[in-house]
């Protein structure tokens, strides 16, 4: 067996930097708990603030300091999803959350992955757009491996082995405290001189157990690989859900894609533990109650599906974009959850190196879909004729829709020898004038060039057409299409001339 | 591009002295880099041009016919002059190679019959339509930020192989000058057609035409902007014909037999246009 373990060191950071704006990120932030600061960024410990410290000394060093609330649960999602994107590499992932660990089994991957090293290299790909800081070290015991991740803080990579002696030694350097059930009685182990696990091991076993109990000997079995160390494996949710509470309420659309940019590539990862693409997600928008009297909605729901579905982060968080720049806030933003159960499995379709008329398409569908992401679905169409002799009921305009399959083009109709119909068409026919039996047009006399021809059709649905049409030029030359009404205008009525569309 | 004037300052002119040094530089300059030509010479660009499938057109054109990965502004007084008949053997042709033709904010509804007489495939036309907001007057004046935005999306993605655009006249230059940076990664023609009010105003586009009707299934070229010599007399293209022939000729009275004389001052742009909602035909 061969056990991958990532650590998370930053996770309760992490996870509550993820609830801030872009603007924030940046400062000096630390995380409270019980009063006092368990963690702080960069930023704050350049301006001297340990963990350890009370607020108001925080406060004193780093008047700008945004002190958040440890939150377990917070913490939870986030480890979640680094689960979940471990998942896309091991069905045999177990997950230690009071450690912020990761345990991975990858030996049966191995050889897919095309090695320990490829598979590292590829692990820390998916897990880097989460944004979290990872320690990650590989052993052939669980334990062994979580202890090693934990142990070094400052090596991405970190010491890989698949030898239990090699393992043993390294092991002997682990200071004390990291030994989960060690913890509390960890200073009792300093005041007794122990500080390495090879200190702890030198004991007579008898003595330890009966000081500490039998779980701290346990617990150095395990890592040693003297003893059996049953996992739990993770299982996927069927349906994705994530929250996120924002820090400070949203006030604008930006504001809102800010955090739900987290929370996509949370989804992301999910999906990606499946193999799976998203096909449809819900993004909902919690609002602050304070319009109550003013009916307010308590959340605002956009709901978005895409054409063809995909696993891509950016293209999602694009779409989203276009969809929310065109939405107004109704109330300021406090919380946001995403929704999806909608998923398409099976392998993706494969990537191009070079454009081919499939990849062409592919573009072209992602083009279309953010143009009607921003513009409305309405305002993108895509033309299609309709066998019908009435000018008007021949163009039918419907929502464009590229289908990715469709590589095959049609061959292009051939133009016949001479044109009969216009390339424009007016919306609604315009009435003219008439002068000594010919149409007029602001004023000047059109040239009746060909026709008639006659049209007359229609008499099933209502809109009968009973026309005369004319080819007609202006007196510059310019072609246009004009009818005149079959029947005779009845009395009182308009003239019987109509201007139809254009020869473009 | 001011390859000319690079061409002047280039150090075998600058130079005297260095002439029998490197005299091919003098001899044929053209030859040394695309992108340099002589005044009287046309330009000629890295990308193939497309065919416009008017073989008298094609000799007037830099690079013999429609540019690609540039814009192309086409001027004309009013929609419906003959602009989509001039412009469909190079649509045809883009078509045939299975890319997509889209069509930003056109001024009228279109007709399927007629399109396809003209021997378009329909089903690759897109239509991408402003959201309804500026109607009337103002948009024929004003661009609309959502069509320049996806006119801008459509051709930086490259997936489209012909963009028609039919924009307002009061652009700003730098519109123009973004459109055309985005179009450097669009592999195809791009059309931008403005109302002729246009010409006076500062574009980014290399080419410019202006259209005007020339008679009967005829239309009058003028080159307003082009990599090379100004155009010496406007140009007459025969359109593929909507009459038949016997037809034809009999609307053409006999003081029109010879359009050139009559467009030598070329009309001023109908000041009435603004009033109409969408289309207005001559």
């Amino acid at each position: 067996m061969l056990w991958i373990a990532v650590h998370l060191p930053q996770l309760s950071l992490e996870s509550f930097a993820a609830t801030l704006d872009e603007a924030r990120r940046g400062e000096a932030i630390a995380l409270l708990q019980e009063h006092r600061i368990a963690a702080v960024n960069a930023a704050a410990a350049r301006a001297g603030i340990k963990p350890g410290h009370k607020r108001a000394t925080a406060l004193a060093l780093a008047p700008a300091l945004v002190l958040g609330e440890a939150d377990a649960y917070r913490d939870a999602q986030a480890l979640q999803a680094a689960a979940h994107a471990a998942l896309a590499f091991t069905p045999s992932v177990n997950l230690q959350a009071a450690e912020h660990t990761l345990l991975l089994e990858v030996q049966a991957s191995l050889r897919y992955f095309g090695g320990l090293k490829t598979l590292l290299q590829r692990l820390h790909q998916d897990l880097a757009p989460l944004g979290h800081a990872v320690q990650c070290a590989s052993a052939p015991t669980a334990l062994g491996a979580a202890l090693l991740a934990r142990w070094h803080p400052g090596f991405e990579i970190g010491a890989h082995t698949t030898d239990l002696k090699l393992l043993a030694q390294r092991l002997n350097g682990v200071p004390v405290w990291l030994l989960g059930p060690g913890r509390e009685h960890w200073e009792a182990l300093q005041g007794m001189g122990l500080h390495d696990l090879s200190d702890l091991r030198s004991l007579p076993r008898s003595g330890v157990a009966r000081r500490f109990g039998p779980g701290l000997l346990q617990d150095l079995d395990r890592a040693y690989g003297l003893q059996p160390d049953p996992c739990d494996w993770i299982t996927l949710p069927p349906v994705f859900d994530s929250r996120l509470e924002l820090f400070a309420r949203a006030d604008t659309t930006e504001q809102v894609l800010h955090g739900a940019a987290v929370l996509l590539q949370r989804l992301v990862a999910w999906a990606n533990g499946q193999h799976a693409r998203v096909g449809r997600f819900v993004l909902r928008m919690h609002h602050e109650p304070r319009h109550r009297d003013g009916g307010q909605p308590l959340h605002t729901t956009l709901e978005i599906a895409l054409a063809e579905a995909s696993s891509d982060a950016d293209h999602l968080r694009l779409l989203l974009r276009e969809r929310l720049a065109h939405m107004p806030l109704s109330a300021p933003t406090l919380e946001l959850s995403l929704h999806c159960s909608q998923v398409s499995r099976g392998a993706p379709p494969n990537g191009e190196l070079f454009p081919t008329p499939r990849s062409e398409r592919e573009g072209l569908l992602r083009l279309v879909e953010r143009l009607q992401a921003r513009l409305g679905r309405e305002q993108v169409q895509q033309l299609r004729w309709k066998p019908d002799h009435r000018p008007e009921c021949s163009t039918v305009l419907q929502p464009a829709e590229v289908r990715p399959n469709a590589v095959s083009v049609s061959p292009a109709p051939a133009g016949c020898g001479h044109l009969s119909r216009p390339v424009w068409l007016l919306p609604e026919p315009q009435p003219l004038a008439e002068r000594h039996f010919k149409p007029v047009l602001d004023g000047e006399p059109l040239q009746l060039l060909g026709g008639p021809e006659r049209i007359e059709t229609g008499w099933w649905d209502g809109a009968v057409a009973q026309r005369d049409y004319f080819i007609a030029a202006t007196g510059e030359g310019a072609l246009l299409w004009v009818y005149r009404d079959r029947l005779p205008p009845l009395e009182g009525e308009a003239a019987a001339w109509y201007l139809h569309g254009g020869f473009g | 591009m001011d390859a000319p004037s690079l061409a002047l300052r280039s150090p075998a002119l600058a130079r005297p002295a260095q002439q029998q040094a490197r005299p091919q530089v003098l001899v044929a300059p053209e030859t040394v880099h695309p992108t340099l030509w002589r005044a009287h010479q046309l330009g000629r660009s890295r990308a193939e041009a497309l065919a416009t499938g008017f073989p008298e057109l094609d000799a007037e054109l830099p690079g013999g016919g429609w540019p690609r990965r540039t814009l192309t502004e086409l001027l004309l007084p009013h929609a419906g002059l003959g602009e989509l008949r001039l412009l469909a053997p190079a649509l045809r042709e883009v078509m045939h190679g299975g890319r997509v033709v889209m069509l930003f904010d056109p001024p009228a509804a279109l007709c399927a019959p007629g399109l396809m007489q003209l021997g378009l495939d329909v089903q690759q036309l897109m239509v991408v339509q402003g959201r309804a907001g500026l109607r009337g007057a103002a948009r024929e004046l004003l661009p609309n930020a959502d069509v320049l935005w996806a006119l801008e999306q459509a051709l930086r993605s490259g997936h489209v192989g012909a963009v028609l655009a039919w924009l307002p006249v009061r652009l700003r230059a730098d519109v123009l000058r973004r459109l055309q940076l985005a179009a450097q990664s669009h592999d195809g023609p791009v059309f931008l057609l403005r109302e002729l009010a246009a010409q006076s105003r500062p574009s980014a586009a290399p080419l410019r035409l202006a259209l005007q009707p020339g008679g009967i299934d005829r239309l009058t070229l003028r080159v307003l902007k082009r990599r090379g010599p100004a155009q010496l007399q406007p140009l007459q293209l025969a359109l593929p014909p909507v009459l038949h022939q016997p037809t034809a000729v009999r609307a053409q009275p006999p003081a029109e037999a010879s359009p050139l004389a009559v467009e030598a001052a070329p009309p001023a742009p109908r000041p009435s246009l603004h009033g109409a909602p969408h289309f207005q035909p001559g």
